[in-house]
């Protein structure tokens, strides 16, 4: 079976005013990137995946995620990873305890053990007790990725990731995150005002403001 | 930045010695001149020799390990249960739009002075209070009020009842303050949402991932509400047993007691409460360590639903029964306020009257020009003093040390019982005889830690752009203090001011014990009449308590909008 | 030659001449007081519990202001204890001659408490001139506080005795006295209490109980400083009695309530059916203020009442001590003492005699139509007098160690 994320006949209002209408499907190792100015909708968007648009907002239509329909799953029943620009890390555990806060409850033992490997594959092997603090800006980057990959998400939602990184890290960043998603299989949606970012995701690209769409 | 050397400068420099001074000599001197006699040095009864007859007489007093117990476990318990409701209220309600109402709604209650809710406390669960005529007779078949414990029970339940909910909204609003940093909030929010994303349920993510980080903001707040339950003197005045009492309303008992040799036990006792205090403190501080230890298990088992739905259920039903019993106690100070004859068990009164108004505005023009006056000079002198030493630490670019920021919540963690007499002493010996001085200076002791509590924040998140902008165009330090910093901070500066007068408003034990007995002020008023035969009075006063800050706020609310018009008319 | 040798008329004139010069002397220092004290402030420490005793002083201020310019400022004290103490400090402080307590309002153990530690100005309150108008020859009540005489440290105010009042409407038949009030506790349970000594009124209970359950002709032993020997031989029966009453009263005789104030509360709030007073006065003004139920009634103990009367002093460090013997003269003025008798200002017995005064005087201390809750003008209960302040000492501190904590209460 394959998975994937299917937006069918959305529209989102404020104030009985339409804010944006969406009909998307992706699959697994796909990666949608959606574009356009601050106000055009990209987080409503975004909260809506998520489960937490906030009440001023009104939506019809309906989210399926491997043909299971989650439009009113609570958000943390959905099994939508969320990678933000801000990496996020909880600074009350060390590395390892942040990866292992978000691996599921059945993880095997084994699966534990792998987290060293994990880590020495994105490059931060020997870090595990380091607190997150400690880290630089690429390593808390990629120490987040592998927290969302290791939570065994069935699809990502991806925040403008890379956008407070700086140009020689981004890239480097943004081909690890792009990588680890196709290997996955995982269908992903990006928000992103960087157009060098949509254009490596190498997947459709949806402009918010225009509605115009582009195809890969 | 570059140094200057001008007169503002160098004023500004000393200031926050100067503040740290004025916080450290009353206390610690206080304090000698409650130890001397606690260890049978009082000569103005001939005792000039140091002994240990004071302790001795306090360990044999009948019913002192009780008293000991009663103000232990009422601080801890109150306290405990304080937190834990805030903590479950903020988890329940951290996305919802109601957290923002909860704060309205409780929000005012902060500024109630405690002997004003203690009465309201009392007024709704005394036998013939408000609950107890809600359901009577068709319910409890009740024609004359049971003969319940409630208030002044044995085991202090009212007691600790009053200080949960006095405490409560302290708590909350200190939680919700430190969320409302703008990094700290939108970064514990995301967080939160990542911590859902990972499956977990939204009280689970909150206690797992929120709690943890937003705990060091709120522990400074929790351990001043440890050490005020502890010691406090109104609320166990109003709520709280009197076979044997907690061992604060000992004390001021035996102060006051008419066998002047008890002076000496006494002091003992403001000792030994001292140490119950600090005890209580170091209690907590191995209870926080063995929590965290517990807890981080916990946090990293991966589990990641604790009947989530059920508690969030139940923290609802005890959010609306807090709330609905804080409405229903003002509404029964309002009817009692306005109460004729109100025989048990009417729900209302037979007649509503105005005379307990009338009769009380008539006679309380000086308290209420006393509590003015003090209010706002105490609340002047603090705002003054915050602002340049919060200056200070801009200008030499570096903040507070830890042990000044801890001195500054010194008046609030010492129990006040411990240190005001002797603090009357210490002024004694000055010969400061001036009433109106002595109790603004003990009152600034405690308008001071609040004021800068509620300015440090705003003022150090000050953009530091701006100042630098204006050096740029060449203003001197002086100018940029003057003409862009407070302007720019007049709303927070009317705040802290509207919080200063409140907490001057609600003191009791230092507009007593420093004004020597001779200043009266809405509060000492009040307090007195919580004795007395009147519920009526009772309630008029403790109302016009409760109007009086609320009018502060409504002041500090109204003053920057008027300023800005005026500012833009200019 | 001896004074008997003298005629008659030589000795009258001589009588005249010594009398004359007494007089005049005492009108020239009192002169000197009118000169020194005028203009001033009093600082009139008086508990505060009261709204129509404090709008009594409020009275007097206005009173005192306009003869004499004295600002007099009510120190509103929640317990007399409370000045006690503020003079002590001052004392221990060095500060011998500018104290901030001018006047007190005062009796009994705190009266003890401070002449004790010579805390009081002494011998000055038989020589104000309005004194005379108690006949203190045939009046040892206003010279006397709880027994001890007050060597002119207080000047006498007012008069009370205890009565008890009651919620007709749940009490039909009161208990007239201290045996029926215990068969009547009993029956109903939980309905009256008394205040926690060393309260005035709590102690006071505790008094005329004891001067009831003692035998008629051991009672002078009251009245003598208490020794061993008389308190065991006396007191016994006062535990016997309050450990079979304990347990029928509210809260079970767990917890006491501070004062009366506190007692009249549990009254308006029906807790109890049955409480008692100092000051009979209040009843009536509390009912009018709608602070007691329209029902309360007042009434005596057949078996006695006690009385007592309550008094002024000067710290002995009073910034205005001049100042405060003129208000205190003020307080014995006829004016002020009618003003004070009448049940619309406050219904304090007046300590004058009545029979120095004129018609037109007397006639100012008639009363107007008697309130339904008032008590009766022609009571018939015998008056008691204040046993020893030492008694009072000895029973508190007993009361405390019986049932002064839970542990050790009436409940087992």
């Amino acid at each position: 079976m394959y998975s994937s994320l299917d937006i069918k006949e959305l529209t989102i209002w404020r104030n009985k005013t339409a804010l944006l209408s969406l009909n998307e499907s992706i699959q697994g190792g796909e990666i949608l990137s959606i574009m356009g100015p601050s106000g055009s909708g990209k987080s409503t968007l975004l909260n809506w995946l998520t489960g937490m648009l906030p009440p001023t907002f009104t939506a019809h239509g309906n989210l399926y995620l491997n043909q299971q329909n989650i439009t009113h799953t609570p958000c943390h029943l959905r099994h939508i990873g969320l990678l933000y620009q801000d990496p996020l890390l909880f600074p009350h555990l060390s590395v390892e305890g942040n990866i292992a806060f978000a691996m599921p409850k059945l993880s095997k033992k084994k699966d534990l053990e792998n987290v060293s490997l994990a880590l020495e594959k994105v490059g931060l092997g020997g870090l595990e007790k380091r607190s997150p603090a400690s880290l630089s800006g690429g390593q808390q980057a990629r120490v987040a990725l592998l927290r969302v990959l290791l939570s065994k998400p069935k699809a990502i939602l991806l925040d403008e990731p890379f956008s407070k990184l700086d140009s020689e890290l981004r890239q480097e960043v943004r081909d690890i995150v792009f990588k680890q998603i196709r290997a996955h299989q995982l269908p992903a949606i990006m928000v992103t005002h960087d157009h060098s970012d949509a254009i490596a995701a190498r997947g459709n690209i949806i402009n918010l403001a225009t509605l115009e769409k582009r195809y890969a | 930045m570059i140094k200057t050397h001008d007169t503002f400068t160098r004023l500004i420099k000393l200031s926050p010695t100067l503040l740290v001074a004025l916080l450290v000599i009353p206390v610690i001197g206080g304090l000698i001149g409650v130890l001397l006699p606690a260890f049978g040095y009082l000569p103005a009864l001939g005792m000039k020799e140091f002994s240990l007859q004071g302790f001795n007489a306090l360990i044999q007093t009948d019913g002192f390990s009780h008293m000991v117990f009663l103000s232990a476990s009422s601080a801890l318990i109150s306290t405990l249960l304080a937190l834990t409701m805030t903590i479950l209220i903020l988890a329940c309600f951290f996305n919802s739009p109601w957290l923002k109402r909860i704060q309205r709604l409780l929000g005012p209650i902060l500024v109630i002075p405690h002997a004003a809710a203690a009465i309201a406390i009392s007024f709704l669960i005394t036998p013939s209070g408000f609950i107890s005529r809600l359901f009577s007779p068709w319910l409890t078949g009740w024609e004359l009020p049971p003969d319940w414990l409630l208030p002044h029970d044995i085991l202090g339940v009212s007691m600790i009842l009053g200080l949960t909910l006095k405490e409560l909204p302290f708590l909350l609003l200190m939680a919700l303050a430190a969320f409302a940093q703008a990094d700290l909030g939108a970064k514990l929010r995301a967080q939160h949402k990542v911590a859902m994303s990972f499956g977990y349920c939204p009280m689970t993510a909150f206690f797992k991932v929120v709690l943890p980080n937003l705990y060091t903001y709120i522990r400074l707040p929790v351990l001043a509400v440890l050490a005020y339950a502890s010691a406090s003197v109104e609320i166990p005045l109003i709520l709280g047993p009197n076979a044997p009492p907690t061992l604060s309303v000992a004390i001021i008992n035996w102060f006051n007691d008419i066998d002047l040799t008890l002076r000496i036990k006494a002091s003992a006792g403001a000792i030994a409460q001292l140490m119950l205090t600090a005890t209580l403190l170091i209690t907590w501080w191995l209870l926080e360590i063995i929590v965290k230890r517990v807890f981080y298990f916990y946090v990293t088992n991966r589990k990641r639903d604790y009947a989530g739905n059920a508690i969030m259920h139940l923290t609802r039903i005890v959010t609306v029964m807090l709330v609905a019993s804080i409405l229903l106690s003002l509404l029964g100070l309002v009817l009692w306020s306005f109460a004729g004859f109100w025989r048990f068990p009417a729900f209302l009164p037979d007649q509503l009257v105005l005379i307990h108004w009338q009769n009380a505005l008539t006679n309380i023009q000086p308290a209420l020009l006393n509590s003015l006056y003090i209010g706002f000079a105490a609340s002047a002198i603090a705002i003054i003093l915050v602002l340049v030493t919060l200056e200070a630490e801009q200008q030499r670019a570096y903040a507070l040390s830890h042990l000044s920021s801890f001195i500054i919540y010194l008046p609030l963690l010492v129990p006040s019982v411990a240190f005001l007499f002797g603090l009357v002493w210490l002024q004694e010996q000055i010969s400061s005889h001036h009433a109106y001085i002595n109790v603004i200076f003990s009152h600034l002791l405690f308008v001071l830690p609040y004021v800068f509590l509620s300015l440090a924040s705003s003022y150090r998140c000050f953009d530091s752009r701006f100042s630098i902008l204006a050096a740029s165009l060449g203003k001197s330090p002086a100018k940029v203090f003057w003409q862009v910093k407070l302007p720019m901070l007049v709303t927070p500066i009317c705040i802290a001011f509207a919080l200063g007068l409140a907490i001057s408003f609600s003191q009791y034990l230092p507009t007593l014990l420093n004004g020597a007995g001779q200043i009266n002020t809405i509060t000492t008023e009040a307090v007195v009449l919580a004795s007395g035969a009147s519920r009526r009075t009772s309630s008029v006063y403790a109302l016009i308590q409760m109007l009086l800050p609320a009018l502060a706020f409504v002041l500090a609310w109204l003053t920057p909008k008027l300023v800005y018009k005026y500012q833009n008319k200019a | 030659m001896t004074l008997s040798d003298f005629p008659t008329l030589i000795r009258f004139l001589l009588f005249l001449a010594s009398m004359a010069y007494s007089v005049l002397s005492h009108a020239q220092s009192w002169q000197k007081t009118v000169n020194e004290g005028v203009n001033n402030p009093v600082y009139f420490h008086a508990w505060g519990g009261d709204a129509q005793i404090n709008s009594y002083i409020q009275w007097l201020g206005e009173q005192v202001k306009q003869q004499y310019n004295i600002d007099l400022v009510h120190i509103k004290l929640a317990d007399t204890s409370e000045a006690v103490s503020r003079v002590l400090a001052e004392k221990s402080a060095g500060n011998h001659t500018q104290g901030k307590v001018d006047l007190i309002w005062i009796n009994g153990a705190n009266f003890a408490a401070m002449s004790k530690h010579g805390l009081l100005k002494a011998d000055w309150a038989t020589k104000l001139p309005n004194f005379y108008l108690t006949n203190p020859a045939k009046n040892p009540a206003v010279t006397h506080d709880f027994g001890l005489p007050t060597q002119g440290m207080e000047s006498p105010w007012g008069q009370a005795s205890l009565t008890f009042y009651y919620d007709s409407k749940t009490v039909i038949h009161p208990p007239k006295n201290l045996k029926q009030l215990l068969d009547w506790s009993t029956k109903n349970k939980g309905r009256f209490t008394y205040s926690k000594p060393p309260d005035f009124i709590g102690m006071s209970f505790l008094k005329y109980a004891l001067i009831n359950l003692t035998a008629t002709e051991q009672r002078s032993l009251l009245y003598q400083p208490a020794t061993e020997k008389s308190a065991a031989q006396l007191l016994p029966a006062l535990w016997q009695y309050l450990d079979e009453l304990h347990p029928t009263l509210w809260r079970k005789g767990t917890f006491f309530v501070q004062n009366s104030a506190a007692l009249k509360r549990l009254v308006s709030d029906m807790e109890l059916s049955l409480s008692l007073t100092f000051s009979a006065a209040e009843i009536p003004a509390a009912v009018e203020r709608y602070d007691l139920p329209l029902a309360t009634r007042s009434y005596a103990m057949h078996d006695g009442s006690l009385s007592n009367t309550h008094f002024v002093a000067i710290a002995y460090n009073a910034s205005h001590s001049e100042s405060a013997k003129l208000v205190a003269n003020f307080m014995l003025s006829v004016k002020a003492q009618a003003q004070k008798q009448q049940p619309a200002n406050w219904g304090d017995n007046t300590v004058l005699d009545l029979s120095l005064l004129s018609q037109d005087q007397v006639a100012l201390f008639s009363q107007q139509a008697l309130h339904p809750s008032s008590l009766a003008t022609n009571n018939q209960s015998p008056a008691l007098a204040e046993p020893h302040p030492s008694w009072s000492t000895l029973i508190n501190q007993q009361w405390q160690l019986r049932y002064g904590s839970y542990k050790r209460g009436t409940v087992k």
